[in-house]
């Protein structure tokens, strides 16, 4: 089903409502006849999707929502084919661009199929990734409220379309994770890192420890990682699409949010990661010089 | 001054750290050696691989056989030895879906186990080592975290089991990335 447009109907809406009913006016009787199944057979499916999310309607509405729902497959029908949306999803380094139903492979791509058989999107709408889902969600609170559940539905099902794609994004990307997986581990700049670490806690334990906190030199190193980063190459760091990633994709938080609030996580991992090889190291050495009993604290 | 209860109280704990450590790096080995022991454990425990071993080799001989029979001149016996060929291939694909589904089970059982065991490890390991730390530093040493280092002991200077735990878990980690 179509999603109206955020003032509540357009003119480019209501100009393919009149077009399609002075068409509609036109047919013959067994074409009528059969439109009006065709409608029957889309407004089943759309209760059904409703009674499965749990949308249910007021009784006394009903009426009203139906001439809705009908404008909204009159709408429909001077479009069969819906011209191609493109959307892309921005996450983490990947880029996942994808064009409407037409280029969408895969069950994923047959799923959607279907979907927008009975919830077709207008041209504009997938224009602006989550952007627009928030214009929409917006909208939806100055609209009248009979709407809502409709839009809600809307909003639930782009946004599980999102996730959707993100799967697909998990499902293509998952053979080169696993291949490369090891080089992410130990790229030249993370062993470089942990070397690092260790030999600076080698050093501490020997000259710094007695007139310094240990962790002022891991705070300096880290300091200098920063600035060295630069200097390293760039591993294509892939960003896992976890469950997180979808499930907050799904509560309508933009895609270049959690993916720069996932590169936060990973460094902060990185540096925990760091502080615990320093630390070991530390301990290590300490506990090794006072077995030799070259030294006590 | 400030260094003799120090030295004192590391006299104490002396080699905790390695217990930990030791305890840690086990663990770690054995999660990673597993797959290829639970393997082992469950070819001992199934002795039925010889049975299908045989009947596989019997299927052999049959086809064999019946290879060497013409249809047209000895018909019966031909179908009388497809019929036992059939049979026996049914026999031995229930037995390897019964010996699949056991296989399965051992190596559940096997991996509960030892993740029970390494919870039970560490439980013990916490529960010895909460009130003592595992090694002793110079407080001034660990500032300004020497509070965090400590947990749970909440020994000026102490290493707890927890922050002790964690980086071994992690430092092992690192260390046996390779062979995993």
């Amino acid at each position: 089903m179509e999603p109206e447009p955020l003032d509540g109907g357009s003119p480019s809406h209501n100009a393919t409502d009149t077009a399609s009913s002075s068409s509609a006016a036109g047919l013959t009787a067994s074409q009528r006849r059969a439109e009006i199944r065709r409608r029957k057979l889309l407004m089943n499916s759309e209760e059904r999707i409703n009674r499965i999310m749990g949308f249910h309607r007021p009784k006394g509405g009903d009426d009203e929502s139906h001439s809705e729902s009908k404008l909204q497959l009159e709408s429909d029908k001077p479009s069969p084919l819906p011209a191609p949306v493109s959307k892309r999803v921005v996450l983490g380094d990947t880029v996942c661009s994808l064009a409407g139903t037409a280029d969408h492979a895969g069950s994923i791509g047959e799923y959607k199929g279907e979907r927008k058989d009975t919830f077709n999107k207008p041209p504009e709408a997938g224009s602006d990734g989550t952007g627009e889902l928030r214009q929409r969600s917006r909208g939806d609170l100055l609209e009248a409220p009979q709407r809502a559940p409709r839009h809600g539905l809307d909003q639930y099902l782009s946004r599980f379309d999102e996730a959707m794609k993100l799967r697909n994004q998990l499902m293509s990307e998952k053979p080169s994770q696993e291949n490369g997986n090891a080089v992410e581990e130990f790229d030249s700049f993370r062993i470089f890192r942990l070397v690092g670490c260790a030999l600076l806690a080698i050093g501490v334990r020997a000259f710094v420890c007695k007139y310094l906190s240990i962790f002022a030199p891991f705070l300096t190193l880290q300091l200098a990682y920063m600035g060295l980063s630069k200097y390293f190459p760039k591993s294509e760091k892939k960003t896992k699409t976890t469950v997180l990633t979808a499930a907050l994709l799904l509560s309508g938080i933009p895609a270049e949010v959690i993916s720069r609030s996932m590169d936060t996580y990973s460094k902060m991992g990185d540096v925990f990661t760091d502080l615990c090889v320093y630390f070991f190291t530390f301990i290590f050495c300490h506990e090794l010089l006072l077995f030799f009993g070259s030294e006590v604290p | 001054m400030d260094d003799l209860p120090v030295k004192t109280e590391h006299v104490t704990v002396g080699g905790a750290w390695l217990l930990v450590l030791s305890s840690v790096f086990l663990c770690n080995l054995l999660k990673i050696l597993l797959p290829s022991c639970s393997s082992v454990i469950s070819r001992l425990l199934q002795k039925d691989a010889e049975q299908e071993f045989q009947m596989r080799s019997e299927i052999q001989n049959m086809k064999q056989e019946l290879s060497t029979i013409s249809m047209m001149d000895e018909f019966a016996r031909y179908a009388r030895l497809e019929r036992k060929i059939n049979k026996m291939t049914d026999k031995l694909k229930t037995h390897v879906k019964t010996r699949t589904a056991q296989l399965a089970k051992i190596k559940w059982v096997i991996n509960i186990v030892f993740y029970i065991l390494q919870a039970a490890l560490m439980i013990s390991l916490i529960w010895k080592y909460y009130s003592e730390p595992v090694t002793v530093l110079p407080d001034k040493w660990l500032a300004p975290l020497e509070r965090l280092v400590a947990f749970p002991t909440g020994v000026a200077g102490g290493v707890g089991i927890t922050c002790w735990l964690v980086v071994c878990n992690k430092v092992v980690a690192i260390m046996l990335h390779p062979f995993s």
